[in-house]
């Protein structure tokens, strides 16, 4: 019954939110961390398990599962520990809701900003020729395109601005909710909670503009009731800077 | 009592109604012309505030989202399943409706839009038909309008052309002769496919044909000769669904 994950560190977004959903349900897993920095998972030994390239990949009695929010509803549903779902089907389709605004929309354009932010300095001394042959090895055309974009600073600046649009818009839809109701989805802890606190919460201290105790008190009473799980402690004590580069 | 609202039974609509036609779930259908702009009525909007369909209405409750309004059905109404039960089959649903989320749905509208839309928006003239744009709630669907409207640009069109490209070689090897894309049964996963793929034999008949990819043609006739999937393919008013289009959902934006 052997479990792996294959992740990135720091523990966030995708890597972080299959990490945690492991911790909440109570899962015994073997930590294969990936060095993003040395392009790891485009490696032929990491191919090998997902051909995509993408992190995280979890590896559960051989067989390999790939695309986060999938995964994190394969951990639920083949596990036993508590339940990360509401039971009921209305709930149900509310937590996958959130879920599917967290990654994908609010997800993507902090991704969006991020990579602008961090990406030149991420590539490091390598050379333009070296660089653009590390994002020719990137299986997925739609990621090569982002990585190209965000290496160049070719990132349109109405772009950026929209994603910034879009994350203060979040902002207020998610402080609502959280006015309404303990957890992101209802009255209930659930994957949803779990992708908001990956996707979302760092942005306290990144974009204090957008997260603050006057314009979003009850998003920081949120992030505080999240901080104290022993599931996040643990990914707390878990996490750690990538390893330099050998 | 479960209230349908939809438009022509293509893309998202159609998934939705082949769900609840293959569910044999009782529904009311509230057609609602998206080319003549009824769902930015207020009693529309009030359901959905991005005017988006398909929306499924039960006792007051509102869901929205294709993926999402199949996955409610499946648990909600237990009868005949459209997932298998093993939690791997499962995931390998949930990865096939990501793929058809994420890229796939656009990428075929679009290409669909570029085929048969400006005919559809012929009627209106460009003030008439930049008001109507305005009305819409949701910036993000109002910036698809609008693209869609002015025309779908080469560079977007060939981009689309590559990301289906990229989907149909996924389809084809996925698919065992005689079989289904999740499992080994017919699913969800194959009715969200099916709902875009339909159009691909008339718009991309170099990509999609008996030669280039035989399992994806038979697959494809297999799930259209289905009687639920001919019964919600009668559910529109056009004699064929899939010569029509609308402008679908947004492009990925980051990668």
């Amino acid at each position: 019954m052997a479990v792996e994950l294959y992740y990135f560190q720091p523990l966030g977004t995708n890597s972080g939110r299959v990490f945690l959903t492991l911790l909440e349900k109570g899962v015994a897993f073997t930590e294969r961390e990936l060095k993003g920095a040395e392009f790891e998972h485009l490696k032929p030994e990491y191919l090998a398990v997902n051909p995509r390239g993408q992190i995280p990949a979890l590896v559960h009695d051989g067989r390999v599962f790939t695309e986060g929010t999938a995964i994190c509803e394969y951990i639920d549903e083949a596990f036993e520990g508590p339940a990360l779902r509401p039971l009921d089907p209305a709930e149900r389709f509310s937590m996958r809701r959130w879920c599917r605004f967290i990654d994908s929309d609010v997800g993507r354009c902090l991704m969006m900003i991020h990579w602008n932010r961090i990406v030149p300095a991420f590539v490091g001394a390598r050379s333009r020729g070296e660089v653009e042959a590390i994002i020719a090895r990137v299986p997925d055309a739609d990621r090569r395109r982002a990585w190209r974009s965000a290496y160049l600073r070719e990132t349109p600046p109405e772009e950026l601005a929209e994603s910034q649009r879009r994350i203060a818009a979040a902002s207020r839809r998610i402080e609502s909710a959280l006015s309404r109701s303990p957890w992101i989805a209802g009255s209930r802890y659930s994957l949803a909670d779990i992708d908001l606190l990956n996707f979302y919460a760092f942005i306290a201290r990144w974009s204090p503009e957008v997260v603050n105790a006057s314009a979003t008190p009850r998003t920081l009473d949120w992030i505080g009731r999240m901080e104290e799980r022993p599931a996040v402690r643990e990914m707390r004590a878990r996490t750690r800077m990538p390893r330099p580069q050998s | 009592m479960l209230e349908l609202y939809h438009w022509e039974p293509n893309g998202a609509s159609a998934r939705v109604l082949i769900s609840l036609e293959e569910k044999q779930l009782p529904y009311t259908s509230r057609y609602v012309d998206v080319l003549a702009f009824e769902q930015l009525r207020a009693e529309f909007l009030a359901l959905s505030e991005t005017g988006e369909l398909p929306v499924l209405v039960r006792e007051g409750a509102v869901f929205t989202e294709a993926s999402l309004i199949c996955e409610y059905l499946e648990e909600a109404f237990p009868g005949i399943e459209l997932m298998p039960r093993d939690p791997r089959g499962r995931w390998q649903v949930r990865v096939w409706q990501k793929l058809v989320d994420e890229g796939f749905a656009a990428s075929v509208s679009e290409l669909a839009w570029h085929a048969h839309g400006a005919r559809a928006l012929a009627a209106y003239g460009a003030d008439e038909l930049a008001a109507r744009i305005e009305r819409i709630p949701s910036k993000e669907r109002r910036d698809v309008w609008k693209t869609a409207a002015a025309g779908i640009g080469a560079e977007q069109l060939a981009r689309a052309r590559s990301r289906i490209e990229s989907a149909v070689a996924r389809i084809e090897t996925d698919l065992a002769p005689g079989g289904w894309l999740a499992g080994s049964s017919y699913s969800l996963a194959d009715i969200a496919v099916f709902s875009y793929f339909n159009y691909l034999p008339a718009l991309c008949a170099d990509l999609v044909s008996t030669g280039r990819t035989p399992h994806a043609v038979a697959w494809l006739r297999a799930v259209a000769s289905r009687p639920a999937v001919r019964a919600a393919l009668a559910r529109g008013r056009a004699r064929d669904p899939f010569a029509l289009a609308a402008p679908g959902p947004e492009q990925i934006r980051w990668g």
